[in-house]
């Protein structure tokens, strides 16, 4: 009984959606439309050689705010929700093989973070990827060597300040552009206005650094929460 | 339309897993499969012939693909992951409490 | 290129089927990662790095890890609870 409703249910929604699917506009870009106008201005305004990264900092980078503004949110509920108090204890880890491997390899994928995160405006990347990047070291380093090294070596306090020195930089930014050019968030005049280099395409950079900076100390908070009372638990029984 | 019976086949999937499943866990799971559906739906109807949306220094602009609706997936995909994270801490703290995570023993319709 | 693109889509739907077919939870999130990392793929056919990037980092890594870790806590609690009525 029940699951006959669900499938004609399911069968209605899908009637609808494929009803629906005659009224997809065709994906030519029109002339005089936003895409246009970003496809044959967006390097000489921006100064940003990868379209995606203008867009996201430049034409929307208030919207890139709000979006940040929701992982803060998520990070404050998830920290109130899992208290932040208890201590981790799990201090035994992987095997030696593994820590070895990691060990040898953790400085690289910190540079391969810091290079998506700083050549943004270049290359694929920026800064939500490079951060990811960057929150994901310290997720395996809580795996291999256990949360205790991860505790010592990157105690919450530090990811705190990172996250909301990364929000301050951001917001800075911003006030900046309202400070010098009238509006918030503007692209302020470039110190070298050549697009290519690696210093170039106005605060784009700038802003990359704050939000990758937020993105992955913000992650690496999130995942901290949710494994410490596991260790707890296990450390007692035992 | 290819494009349109693969992300209809996989919306319904996630949209069936919703409805059916008890596990809280695999619940989540099916409004990942919706939400990953949506976002190849429009990557897919976006393509056209072109190079990437990153442009050759001094080139003139060719015919790229249409940066925009990229932008937009991206953002929705960083919002998709917070709300994972987000749910999963639900899950967590309603497993706190009642030490089960199934959707029938939560409502009281089986021991 | 629709060779590829086609195996590839044909990949993605396989692996969203054993995600919601399996009961078992682990299995689910591995075929998820799959699900993720065929979707990759076709992002990059389609002329988008940023995105493909991005799904890459979230989807096959973070997602997963978040997962599991929200896996871990389940059954350590559903095994707390057992213990107890044992007692």
């Amino acid at each position: 009984m029940k699951n006959s409703i669900v499938i004609l249910l399911l069968i209605l929604l899908s009637a609808l959606l494929i009803f629906s699917f005659d009224f997809i506009p065709e994906q030519e870009i029109v002339v005089d439309s936003t895409a246009e106008h970003i496809i044959t201005k967006g390097l000489q305004e921006t100064g940003s050689l990868n379209l995606v990264t203008a867009i996201l900092y430049d034409y929307r980078a208030f919207d890139s705010m709000g979006e940040s503004t929701v992982i803060f949110a998520t990070v404050s509920a998830i920290v109130l929700l899992l208290s932040f108090k208890t201590l981790p204890v799990s201090s035994q880890g992987l095997s030696f093989i593994v820590k070895n491997t990691f060990g040898f390899l953790a400085p690289f994928i910190f540079l391969f973070g810091l290079y998506v995160i700083t050549h943004g405006h270049l290359s694929p990347g920026g800064g939500f990827q490079g951060g990811v990047i960057l929150g994901t070291i310290s997720i395996i380093l809580s795996i291999v060597y256990g949360s205790a090294y991860d505790y010592r070596k990157y105690p919450p306090k530090t990811k705190t300040l990172l996250e909301t020195g990364g929000a301050l930089l951001f917001l800075f930014i911003g006030g900046l552009g309202l400070v010098l050019k009238g509006h918030f968030l503007a692209n302020v005049n470039p110190l070298i206005n050549e697009p290519g280099r690696l210093i170039s395409a106005g605060v784009i950079p700038y802003i990359n650094i704050g939000i990758g900076f937020k993105i992955g100390a913000g992650l690496a908070i999130i995942f901290y929460s949710m494994i410490q009372k596991t260790y707890v638990e296990e450390e007692l029984k035992s | 339309m290819i494009y349109n019976l693969v992300f209809l086949l996989l919306f319904m999937l996630g949209f069936y897993t919703i409805l059916v499943k008890k596990n809280l866990i695999k619940l989540v799971i099916g409004l990942n499969i919706m939400e990953a559906a949506t976002f190849f739906w429009v990557m897919a109807l976006n393509y056209r012939e072109g190079v990437i949306p990153i442009l050759k220094t001094g080139s003139k602009a060719a015919a790229v693909v249409n940066p925009l609706p990229q932008a937009l997936i991206l953002t929705g995909i960083v919002i998709g992951a917070s709300t994972t994270a987000f749910l999963l801490t639900l899950i967590i703290e309603i497993n706190k409490y009642a030490n089960v995570i199934d959707l029938d023993i939560l409502k009281g319709l089986r021991d | 290129m629709i060779f590829l693109e086609y195996l590839l889509i044909a990949l993605m739907v396989f692996a969203a089927l054993l995600a919601v077919i399996f009961e078992e939870e682990l299995i689910s999130i591995i075929c998820l990662s799959i699900f993720s990392f065929a979707l990759t793929a076709l992002y990059l056919l389609y002329k988008a790095p940023d995105v493909a990037l991005t799904e890459a980092v979230i989807g096959s890594g973070l997602n997963t890890a978040i997962f599991m870790a929200a896996i871990s806590q389940v059954r350590s609690g559903r095994k707390n609870h057992v213990s107890r009525e044992d007692e």
